[in-house]
């Protein structure tokens, strides 16, 4: 998920405030809605996103890291972080992302040297091999994401539709 | 034939105090709506059947009728820009400029009743146009409309875009959106690059190596034409058979008539069907477009632009991420759209194996 946990429950006790609250009159549903919320408002105190993809795809990345350096070995290139980045276990999913998204950037910043003048002037073959494998490990990361990806439901959430069963996760 | 459309500032009346709202109030819309609908008539007018509808994930729309003294009731459509939407800021000049350029040319538009940057009565920038009967197709899913009526109108939808693309944008208003000396396709490329390197949530790697090469590797048009820059199932008004208005013109642009053709043809906007509107064959389209345009379709530069369809569609996916995250944004239409990043961003990064 590209926005914050705490942003997105914020979101969504607001649709269910604005949107639905004032447009049900049955006090069934009412009630169903604002037990929804209340129920909300404490996951928001005390859950965030699951450690274990990010952890997943810090690893990966510290794996790419290593390896670049490796192929990179003599030739001028940007900062690549000390691996492991993470020692033993951590569930702080904050912590987490942030490292994951740093290793994003660093990760960048590497590919665009990568595909690069002067890292095709220094040693042609190392660039593209280095390049190759950032290409494929950030497909791959992107692959622990989308098994936490839930199915598409654009048609019902752009049109609003009742019909359609809605879609599995 | 309608009546000349309006700027709000062409209008004698009492100027109204400019304050943007910081949300879109609908019942202050309303009556500032219907204040506006006074002035630029010259005759009282009430606003009936007032609603906004639900499908756009940028611009606000209203449908409502115009009952003045002077006649009966007129069926309308506003929208509104809102102040942290989609593509916030917004302006309406390209809207007002496509809609003022293509009255009563082939490609049909709904006529354009009064517009204002400055958000005159209404505090937002806003346009008014006529309200056009019929249908707007489903682009997301599969549908039980019959594939011979599917095939004619996806044939419409293409002849359409070759009228577009035929006309001379020199003589419109659209030449003033050429600014500075970098090609226009080039600085449509740079326009999402620097929006996507605003501050957000996410930074994707992909995107940031991916943006540079689609800069540096973009080929010349074979002629520059105008773009509509959202043109897909979804985006017209279908009426008894025929294609009646082409809708949603905030992205035009001068560009390579391929950018428009490679985004109508993206699986996503065609039920995940590599054919348009899933029935008629990529061939047949091209084949078809061809001959309507008189352009040349070089497979080099549609493999080019289909990759930057999916570079254009992650970036406003990430815009859609800014307006709910950064810009407190409250649709959580926009928050969920970030959930097709991961797929989006391989997509691209396939796309452009295939141009490079």
């Amino acid at each position: 998920m590209s926005v914050s946990f705490e942003r997105l429950i914020d979101g969504v006790i607001d649709a269910l405030q604005s949107h639905v609250v004032p447009n049900s009159n049955d006090d069934f549903v009412r009630g169903q809605v604002f037990s929804a919320i209340y129920a909300l408002n404490g996951l928001k105190l005390a859950a965030d996103w699951k450690a274990g993809p990010l952890l997943e795809q810090v690893r990966l990345q510290d794996d790419t890291f290593a390896a670049v350096r490796r192929l990179a070995d003599g030739m001028i290139h940007p900062e690549i972080p000390t691996t492991p980045r993470v020692q033993g276990d951590t569930s702080d999913a904050t912590a987490i992302e942030a490292l994951r998204n740093d290793g994003d950037r660093q990760l960048g910043q590497l590919l665009l040297w990568a595909s690069g003048e002067d890292a095709r002037a220094a040693d042609r073959d190392a660039a593209t091999e280095i390049e190759r494998l950032l290409r494929r490990a950030i497909c791959d990361q992107l692959k622990i994401e989308l098994a936490t990806t839930p199915k598409s439901m654009l048609q019902q959430i752009a049109g609003g539709e009742r019909e359609g069963s809605a879609a599995q996760g | 034939m309608p009546e000349a459309a309006k700027r709000s500032d062409d209008v004698p009346g009492t100027a109204p105090n400019l304050v943007r709202p910081a949300v879109v109030n609908d019942d202050a819309v309303q009556t500032a709506l219907a204040q506006h609908m006074s002035r630029i008539s010259g005759s009282r007018t009430e606003i009936k059947c007032f609603g906004r509808k639900s499908s756009g994930f940028s611009w606000i729309t209203y449908a409502f009728a115009a009952r003045s003294a002077l006649g009966g009731d007129r069926k309308l459509i506003l929208r509104v820009g809102p102040p942290s939407g989609l593509f916030a800021p917004y302006s309406v000049l390209p809207q007002v400029h496509a809609l003022q350029a293509l009255a009563g040319s082939g490609v049909p538009v709904p006529a354009l009743v009064s517009s204002a940057q400055d958000g005159a009565e209404i505090g937002l920038p806003f346009f008014i146009c006529e309200h056009i009967e019929g249908d707007v197709p489903a682009p997301w899913a599969a549908s039980e409309i019959d594939p011979d009526h599917k095939r004619a109108i996806a044939r419409q939808f293409i002849e359409i875009l070759a009228s577009l693309h035929r006309i001379d944008p020199s003589a419109t208003p659209f030449a003033s959106l050429q600014q500075g000396g970098e090609r226009a396709e080039v600085s449509a490329i740079a326009g999402w690059r620097a929006s996507l390197a605003r501050p957000t949530a996410r930074y994707y790697p992909l995107l940031d190596w991916g943006g540079r090469w689609l800069h540096d590797n973009c080929p010349q048009p074979p002629c520059r034409t105008i773009v509509h820059g959202d043109y897909r199932i979804g985006n017209f008004i279908e009426h008894r058979g025929r294609i009646a208005a082409i809708l949603d013109w905030e992205l035009t642009h001068l560009g390579d008539p391929h950018e428009d053709l490679a985004w109508a043809m993206m699986p996503t906007f065609n039920a995940r069907s590599r054919k348009l509107y899933g029935v008629l064959e990529r061939a047949e389209v091209i084949d078809l477009y061809q001959r309507a345009s008189g352009i040349a379709v070089s497979d080099r530069s549609l493999a080019f632009y289909e990759a930057y369809a999916l570079y254009q569609a992650a970036a406003i996916q990430m815009c859609a991420v800014r307006a709910f995250e950064v810009d407190r944004f409250n649709d959580m239409r926009l928050a969920v759209m970030a959930s097709q990043m991961p797929s989006i961003v391989r997509a691209f990064e396939r796309a452009l194996e295939a141009a490079a």
